[in-house]
């Protein structure tokens, strides 16, 4: 008896269980699969791509204006918003980096750099049938500039004095102050200020406030479904896509797009092999090596080692120069010279980093416009150790990196020094703990008993070096392996992963940060968009939150010469180069911080139902689908017949 | 004469309120002493961690109107008194990181999957759990019985996190029954119709199972250690003398009385389901309070955390109140005398 009610309680459980797995299963989730993305929605004429925000919180909000959009990535402003000018950190989709879009031409200044004039493309409608015209323009930025709270009102409040439309299809700015580098509110590199429908907006009470719901596009598509709880957001091409700025290059060829959260790495990965998702935002390198071995219609910026496309932007190991002794460039050379950056990119990347030794990234047009011409400079650089010159540049760096991913990784590495170079970068400082030795000593550090480095005033040397947690893996490693190269080198130093580490940057809570502020247009040789901030105008003592991107508290004279002559310069002024060049010289010197690579993202692209994806040999465009930039592809992606 | 189960019942809420006060204190303390959390300088580096041109002269502006937007103006213990205030109107403002967007919507939106979610899995498993637990317990010599604790013992120390990613490789593309994410199907919209609401349940179904089968582990195994001490207590022992039949002693006597902590435990997981559970919606992709709150907290967006905290404060304190009023209808040797 008692047995028997036991083994029918059992059973009990086991039916449920059972039926659990098989009542839904015979709902046949197959049923959903197959050949349509949703229903009535053909896979083969879908693309879709990784949104790398992940879920949306908020996904009901299309304002991008007002604030409180939780994902920039799920095709808003790659689709449906445009802006006045772009420039493509590649060679762009007219072979010309700038590109105008909503702005018929470049945009006209006066002499004193006080009035801005843009005039605009006819022909473009709004998706509700309505034209843009410069009344869209004028009231953006009269709306921004009158809500300082919502994104750019603060740059439009600070900068417009006035502005007004003359004529339907022509917009003057007057400025509140001389702004050689005003239009670049408005241009595009990763987003830029996009232009309003004001026959929408004008019409609520609160532009803020407004969900913006569903949106009308000013791009060639239009909001045809998405995901109340966060995931997904399914586009459909605009029926008059050709009175769309994007449209002058052809129609674009997938009828929806659909961007959505797919989850962790490894769902990244199976979803791709499933041919499910066509472009993995950005996978660590791992994961590219599956996929190329996996998957045959895989395809990455590079065809192989390293795969990933540089992004215009420079992790650097930033620091705080308020931190003693972190104020002695000796000290900040020496901590340079104790790294050995072939195992950070190795530890970091698998050795598929893009390295820099000068605080530009090595992408785009710049290895023509800073690499080239600097690299005899560097080859004669040398700084005084013991009263014997030192020469730290070494171009055999990129060499050695891809000699051990062939080696120890088993990757297929290009042999031709060329080629290796524009994968791998052009060089490095040498990895020299005896000259570090020699520079601490001279400034009076000793070592103690165990070989610990100890300050001048005989406290022990300790440096905590910070970097983002799992959200940044490759930064994480590469912080982890140069906190772990300066204790071999006998400094007390502590990698601390936190995802709090842009704001204790900003407030100076660091010595070291392992982040970047430097960030370029790729596509033009202006470094004006991240170097302003650095001017000892606008420097913020530790405590205080900084203004922009001198996180390092870093304050020069000579730096100041030449951002000033920069402001003074036009965005185009050929002369802007040189400056730039003195700029890297500068740095060099100082060595204000330590720079480590570009930002490479492993985007990796599926040909199984579309082909035509930018890439190295092909780039007419950054591929990488968080990009405003990346709208440039689908109208060059074809399908795949199948 | 006062009614002494009034006088306990009087000082269970009091107590009660006390533990939500002090809760949702600390909560509103421990966001403000993280170093450098600051949700206006976490929207400002966002945008430039995002690559947005930010002219330098124009930051301060943005500080200067975010934070009166934010309502941070004020010294910590005024803005302290306005958040009760807003608290007691049920009212926590807007979401910073989703502003102007309430917080209530954004939590409503999540709570609607969470609570579809984890009250089902959190009972289920509770029940199986427990009922596994007990006749293991009981039967311990059974085979049966060692076969159900070698495998819950073999499953309760994998990681939940690899749990539930081979159940998603299994199920989802080595055997592609069930979808790999997402809480319905692209392109459908919620609504009552059927075609809904059997997406909503395929997409459920392995998170839930994931969540059950680690979910029953700890439950199975709480419960066959209760029962193994539950049997050598005086009284069963007694009850076999008497030949009092085994069913009654198990049913009757073990299981009832090992039962009564698991009751309590699964009064404070209830409670708990306010958390959401964070794997679970990262690695299915499912919408649920965990990433929202995660969101809030890596987003310094104060009036997020403090919403979805306090909704599980309270719902903690008040599940433990209504236990222990309760507990004299499961154990009749609790007198309020």
């Amino acid at each position: 008896m008692k047995s028997s009610k036991a083994a029918f309680l059992l059973r009990l459980v086991l039916l449920i269980l059972i039926a659990s797995l098989v009542i839904p299963t015979t709902f046949s989730f197959s049923q959903e699969k197959g050949l349509e993305v949703a229903p009535g929605i053909p896979r083969s004429e879908t693309l879709i791509l990784e949104d790398p925000s992940g879920r949306s919180t908020n996904p009901g909000r299309f304002n991008l204006w007002g604030g409180g959009v939780s994902s920039w990535s799920t095709g808003l402003q790659q689709l449906a918003l445009d802006a006045l000018w772009y420039i493509d950190p590649d060679a762009g989709i007219e072979g010309k980096t700038w590109i105008n879009s909503l702005a018929a031409e470049p945009p006209v200044y006066n002499k004193s750099f006080t009035k801005m004039t843009v005039k605009l493309r006819k022909g473009i409608y709004w998706s509700d049938g309505v034209e843009f015209t410069a009344d869209d323009v004028v009231y953006t930025v009269k709306t921004l500039a009158a809500h300082p709270e919502m994104s750019w009102g603060a740059q439009m409040k600070v900068n417009v004095k006035d502005v007004s439309a003359p004529d339907k299809y022509t917009v003057v700015f007057d400025l509140t102050q001389p702004n050689s580098r005003f239009h670049t509110v408005f241009t595009v590199r990763w987003c830029g200020c996009y232009i309003m429908p004001k026959h929408i907006f004008e019409k609520q009470k609160d532009p803020v406030a407004f969900d913006f719901n569903p949106p009308v596009s000013l791009g060639p598509y239009v909001l045809k479904s998405y995901d109340s709880a966060g995931n997904w957001f399914l586009w459909e091409r605009r029926q008059d896509w050709q009175r769309t700025t994007l449209g002058m290059y052809g129609m674009p060829a997938p009828k929806y797009v659909l961007y959505e959260a797919p989850g962790p790495a490894e769902k990244r990965v199976m979803a791709q092999l499933n041919h499910d998702l066509d472009v993995i935002h950005d996978i660590a390198p791992e994961g590219v090596v599956t996929l190329k071995k996996k998957n045959p219609t895989s395809v990455t910026w590079f065809d192989d080692f390293p795969w990933a496309h540089p992004d215009p932007t420079l992790p650097a190991v930033l620091l705080n120069h308020e931190k003693y002794p972190l104020n002695m460039k000796e000290v900040r050379w020496a901590l340079t010279l104790a790294i050995d950056i072939v195992q950070v990119s190795l530890a970091s990347y698998n050795g598929a980093a893009t390295i820099s030794a000068i605080e530009v990234p090595p992408t785009g047009h710049y290895l023509e416009w800073y690499f080239d011409p600097i690299q005899p400079w560097l080859e004669k650089f040398s700084i005084k150790v013991g009263g014997k010159a030192f020469y730290p540049y070494d171009s055999s760096i990129p060499s050695k990196i891809a000699e051990k991913a062939k080696n120890d990784l088993g990757y297929n590495v290009p042999t031709d020094p060329k080629e290796i170079k524009a994968r791998l970068g052009y060089g490095w400082w040498k990895y020299a703990p005896d000259i570090a030795e020699k520079l601490l000593l001279s400034k009076g550090f000793k070592r103690d008993k165990n070989g610990k480095w100890l300050l001048p005033d005989g406290k022990p040397w300790k440096i905590t070096i910070l970097s983002e947690a799992e959200a940044r893996p490759t930064m994480a490693r590469a912080a982890a392996t140069i906190a772990e190269q300066w204790r071999k080198f006998g400094i007390d130093a502590v990698h601390e992963p936190t995802d709090q580490v842009w704001t204790r940057t900003s407030y100076g809570d660091y010595d070291a940060s392992l982040i970047w502020n430097v960030e370029t247009w790729g596509g033009h040789p202006d470094l004006f968009w991240f170097l302003e901030s650095w001017h000892s105008q606008y420097y913020r003592p530790s405590g205080q939150p900084i203004v922009a991107k001198n996180h390092m508290r870093w304050k020069n004279k000579r730096l100041d010469s030449i951002i000033d002559q920069l402001r003074r310069r036009s965005f185009d002024d050929p002369k802007c180069i040189d400056l730039g060049l003195e700029f890297i010289k500068l740095c060099v010197e100082e060595m204000p911080t330590i720079p480590l690579m570009s930002y490479n993202v492993f985007t990796v692209c599926d040909e199984y139902y579309w082909t035509g994806f930018p890439t190295a040999k092909d780039p007419y465009t950054d591929p990488v689908p968080n990009w405003a930039n990346s709208k440039y592809m689908f109208v060059k992606i074809k399908p795949v017949k199948r | 004469m006062k009614n002494p189960f009034i006088i306990y019942i009087i000082q269970r809420i009091l107590q009660c309120i006390v533990v939500i006060f002090i809760g949702t204190t600390v909560t509103f303390v421990i966001p403000r002493l993280v170093p450098s959390t600051n949700p206006v300088e976490t929207a400002i580096a966002r945008a430039q961690m995002m690559g947005q041109y930010t002219d330098p002269k124009a930051v301060d502006e943005m500080r200067r109107v975010l934070k009166k937007l934010y309502g941070l103006e004020g010294t910590t213990f005024q803005q302290y008194i306005r958040y009760w205030g807003s608290v007691l109107r049920g009212d926590f403002g807007p979401s910073f990181s989703s502003f102007p967007t309430p917080v209530m919507t954004l939590i409503r939106v999540s709570l609607s999957w969470t609570a579809g979610l984890l009250l089902l899995t959190t009972i289920l498993s509770w029940i199986i759990g427990t009922l596994l637990g007990g006749l293991a317990g009981y039967f311990s010599e059974k085979p049966w019985a060692r076969i159900l604790e070698i495998f819950t013992n073999a499953i309760r120390p994998i990681p939940y996190y690899i749990m539930a990613l081979l159940m998603l490789i299994l199920f989802s593309y080595v055997l592609p029954l069930f979808p790999r994410g997402g809480a319905f199907a692209i392109g459908l919209t919620p609504t009552f119709s059927w075609q809904f609401i059997r997406s909503v349940i395929i997409h459920a179904f392995l998170p839930a199972l994931s969540l059950i089968v680690v979910g029953i582990g700890g439950w199975f195994q709480n419960m066959r250690v209760l029962v193994s001490n539950v049997i050598r207590e005086d009284y069963v022992v007694y009850a076999e003398t008497l030949n009092i039949s085994p069913q009654d002693i198990l049913y009757k006597y073990v299981i009832r009385n090992a039962a009564l902590p698991q009751l309590t435990g699964l009064a404070l997981q209830l409670g708990m389901i306010f958390s959401g559970a964070l794997i679970t919606e990262v690695v299915f992709n499912y919408p649920g309070l965990g990433f929202l709150l995660y969101t809030g907290i890596l987003r310094g967006d104060y009036s997020l955390i403090m919403g979805i905290t306090f909704f599980s404060i309270v719902a903690i304190a008040v599940g433990a109140l209504i236990i222990d009023l309760l507990y004299p209808l499961f154990d009749p040797r609790v007198r309020y005398t």
